[in-house]
């Protein structure tokens, strides 16, 4: 599929792209069918704010991913959909069902156009002219224009209908065609068509016809839209290929459209050859001129195999004659989504515990089996040897499902801030740190639209045009910085930029004029947490890039339903950052495990400095018994691990006289331990999810002989000595 | 809710089973279909400032479950741990926690008649935690509800602001 996105002018050029397409159509397929269900279940009278934000947020999702992916048809729409949603969530016009009807059209319009992108792009460009009229008419205030062919633009898929719908009756004639549907498992789906034919007015009459197959749906249909037409509306329930349309009624056609006929020596009688005797039935056609109408997979072996366009841009199709029974099932088209599957993350999680349990009983078995007799349990040892080899391999793959590194995400970005930078005539130097920083995989797919919109506010916002940084003395190229790292317990997640920095003065006052609780003796830190509040924006301007406030919004919910927190720092002039605090559940981590009287703990290798043997008079104490020790000219406190968790201690000879100095959050510390006992990746379990906060412990984790060792949360402990 | 109201709600349901065990003389009842296991002991890792009846955490085939010794809790004149020390693993709502008991006796169906009220008593256990008594011949079983007396704060198994 990559070759024909390249063509597609989504996203080919100097940076791939493609590997995030999948993510990105699922997204935004998640979220059409979200604002869909919030609009039907819309009430018109009383809708509140949280549902009209809600289907806002959708709208936005999807235009930022497919701006950002360069699908500029989709953004457009959406972005005139947002615009109306956005009046019509600031109480500026009140929702009608003329709005409603209008926006799932377009809904299934955006549908139709990802659907026409993820195919590969091929085909005719999707008029959506129509729709954005009506939406700008509607949010202009003005009553709801109909549409010159309302029960035409009704239709799920709007492209190819509106010229239709426009041109001059000659082209209605009413057709008498004969749909065969099937082969297919689930016959049943094929009835559901004959719905579509009730639910929209217009579409024509369908009758169904005896089939001699089980599988097999045969329909009369009277009707005026195209075959390709039909074929969009109908591969809602069932795949393409499995349609054949015949034509009963060729009389009428002919008349209609006098180029048929050439069409039909040219085209129509390979294909039907191909039918029968040819193991790729789509290979005849690659060279048809026609063939690039297909929305299906490109290469793939169709199964209605000619579709024909004829001078006057209506398009006509000629159907193989073949009963497709005579299809052989094994050709069946590799449809894209096949590359991936989504699988439920408690599904995933359950694996990984079972194959942790797999191991540590390996481990026991390994263990036991040490002292047999090599010559006389040969067998069972070379057995058990494998058993060990094999479990780790499983356990490595079962780990990897879940864990992608940071890179995955941040790779989205340089040709997003390129497109935008240049769009904005700005200049801007993207800079990634951390990225092999592993992150749970359900983690990286909720963070992603975060920084989608971070990012874009940073370049859109914060960065100022070249002529104005220089006259602020800075250089003319702006710098974003996006970064990640473990700290602490939670892996943190910073979009930094050197741009204009957020005005106090500014928020403020825009916060008063929108009646917030505000006063000139919040805190730095409160007063930027205003901005997260929904549809607050200081922009001047509302941009299809931002400005409508509703990014921060999103990114707040979206963080917080992870149990994430987001800090900014600003300076007004120098920049600002943006830093997303994730808990590391399931994370995993370098640990350095350390032996405390009995008991094992983990500190997170990350935020180890260094350690070393101590000698007694190295340690200082200050007033009231706080301890300092000196390390290379610096004193740092002394934090005894024994005394912080009350270790009881039973053989006394031995005694704390290791210390580890910690850095976190800037600040180092000496924790006092008894020994080091070694270093290990470790899976980070969550300690909440059956018990409460424990103090200083970020998580627990499983050791190698299936006892829980506790996580240390360094920054809790650096804390802790600062008071 | 009242005892009464708590043993009509027991009584339409119908007969119930309830899992018995043992603490010192003692003989608790509880719900069956909150219990997932039954296990043996085995020391878990101690957790810091916890109180004395949270004996650790331990790893229950990859999830970390919190260990209560009901023995301790409930002011037992002892609590010793070897090879009979038993181990009941709970699925409440929201979380799993280990209980330990003395033994485990055995299942039993109690029909709604043998249930009674619990008399107003000073004890150790919240009076909301006790659903009523049940009697099965000269035995007298203390039926508990365990989901409540588990997310009880002076449990330590919540957080206190939850």
């Amino acid at each position: 599929m990559a070759e024909t996105h390249q063509d597609s002018g989504g996203g080919g050029g100097d940076f791939d792209l493609t590997q995030f397409y999948q993510i990105f159509f699922e997204e935004a397929g998640e979220n059409l069918d979200q604002m869909e269900q919030m609009l039907l279940n819309l009430n018109l009278e009383t809708a509140d704010d949280e549902e009209l934000n809600g289907i806002f947020r959708c709208a936005h999702s999807v235009k930022g991913g497919a701006a950002t992916f360069g699908f500029t048809d989709v953004a457009e729409l959406t972005h005139q959909m947002e615009s109306l949603l956005d009046r019509l969530r600031r109480h500026e016009l009140q929702p009608n069902a003329a709005m409603v009807d209008v926006l799932l059209e377009s809904a299934d319009a955006s549908r139709s156009l990802l659907a026409r992108h993820q195919a590969g792009g091929e085909g005719d460009g999707v008029p959506t002219a129509d729709l954005v009229r009506r939406i700008s008419d509607l949010a202009a205030g003005g009553s709801a224009t109909p549409a010159p062919a309302p029960v035409q633009a009704k239709v799920s898929a709007p492209e190819q209908k509106v010229p239709v719908a426009v041109t001059p009756p000659k082209n209605k004639t009413t057709r008498s065609l004969e749909i065969c549907i099937g082969p297919i498992e689930r016959p049943e789906q094929a009835d559901a068509v004959c719905e579509l034919f009730r639910d929209i007015p217009g579409l024509g009459d369908i009758k169904a016809l005896p089939s001699d197959r089980k599988d097999v749906r045969v329909f009369a249909v009277e009707t005026a839209s195209t075959d390709d037409d039909l074929l969009d509306l109908f591969a809602f329930h069932v795949s393409r290929e499995h349609i054949t349309i015949k034509n009963v009624d060729p009389v009428s056609l002919e008349s209609s459209d006098p180029g048929y006929g050439f069409f039909e020596g040219a085209a129509g009688a390979p294909v039907a050859a191909s039918y029968a005797d040819d193991p790729q039935p789509g290979a005849p056609l690659a060279a048809f001129p026609g063939y690039g109408f297909f929305d299906g997979s490109p290469g793939a072996p169709v199964q209605i195999p000619a579709v024909v366009s004829s001078e006057n841009g209506v398009l006509e199709s000629k159907v193989a004659s073949k009963v497709p029974a005579k299809t052989s099932p094994g050709t069946a088209a590799p449809q894209p989504e096949a590359a991936t599957i989504r699988v439920a993350i408690s599904k995933v999680d359950q694996l990984i515990n079972l194959v942790g349990e797999l191991v540590i009983t390996q481990a026991m078995l390994a263990q036991n089996s040490r002292a047999l007799d090599p010559a006389v349990y040969q067998q069972l040892l070379t057995g058990l040897a494998d058993l060990d080899r094999n479990t780790r391999d499983l356990q490595e793959s079962v780990m990897s499902i879940r864990m992608i590194p940071m890179s995955i995400v941040f790779s989205r970005f340089p040709r997003m801030l390129r497109d935008l930078a240049g769009k904005l005539g700005k200049k801007v130097d993207f800079v990634t740190q951390g990225e092999a920083t592993e992150l749970d995989k359900g983690l990286v797919e909720k963070i992603t639209d975060p920084l989608t919109h971070l990012v874009r506010n940073s370049c859109d916002h914060g960065v100022e045009m070249p002529a104005e940084r220089l006259a602020a003395g800075k250089s003319e190229t702006g710098t974003i910085t996006l970064s990640a790292s473990h700290q602490g317990g939670s892996i943190v997640i910073e979009v930094r930029d050197d741009g204009r920095g957020m005005s106090r003065e500014k928020i403020l006052n825009k916060a008063r004029e929108r009646g917030l609780d505000v006063s000139d003796q919040m805190s730095d830190a409160e007063v930027w947490q205003l901005i997260f509040a929904p549809g607050f924006s200081t922009a001047a301007v509302v941009t299809d890039v931002s400005g409508r406030g509703v990014g921060m919004d999103v990114v707040k919910r979206n963080i917080a339903a992870l149990n994430g927190t987001v800090e900014i720092d600003s300076a007004e002039g120098y920049g600002m950052k943006v830093s997303v605090r994730l808990p590391l559940t399931l994370a995993i981590m370098d640990g350095m495990s350390v032996g405390v009287g009995d008991e094992v703990y983990i500190l997170p290798l990350s935020s180890v400095v260094e350690s070393f043997q101590v000698k007694a008079d190295a340690v200082s104490t200050v007033g009231q018994g706080s301890q300092l020790v000196k390390v290379r000219d610096e004193y740092m406190p002394v934090i005894e691990l024994e005394k912080v968790f009350q270790i009881p201690r039973f053989d006394f000879e031995k005694s704390s006289d290791i210390m580890v100095v910690v850095e976190a959050d800037g600040s180092r510390v000496v924790l006092l331990v008894d020994e080091l006992l070694g270093q290990q990746q470790v899976v980070v379990k969550n300690l909440e999810s059956n018990y409460r906060k424990v103090p200083n412990v970020s998580g627990a984790t499983i050791l190698g002989d299936g006892k829980v060792a506790l996580i240390l949360d360094t920054g809790a402990l650096v804390r802790r000595s600062r008071h | 809710m009242g005892t009464m109201e708590k043993l009509d709600e027991m009584s339409t349901s119908g007969a119930r089973e309830y899992l018995t065990f043992r603490l010192d003389q003692e003989e608790y009842g509880i719900d069956i279909l909150k219990v997932q296991e039954i296990r043996g002991y085995e020391p878990p890792t101690r957790v810091a400032n916890a109180p004395n009846f949270i004996k650790g955490v331990v790893n229950l085939r990859g999830t970390i479950v919190p260990i209560v010794d009901m023995r301790l809790k409930f002011s037992c004149s002892k609590a010793e741990y070897n090879s009979f020390t038993v181990v009941i693993i709970l699925n409440l709502k929201h979380r799993i926690v280990g209980i330990v008991v003395d033994s485990v006796s055995d299942v039993m169906e109690l029909p709604p008649e043998n249930l009674k009220a619990a008399p107003e008593i000073d004890s150790v256990i919240d009076s909301g935690s006790v659903l009523g008594l049940g009697s099965l011949g000269d035995r007298m079983l203390i039926l508990l509800d365990i989901e409540r007396l588990m997310a009880a704060p002076d449990m330590g198994l919540v957080a206190a602001s939850e």
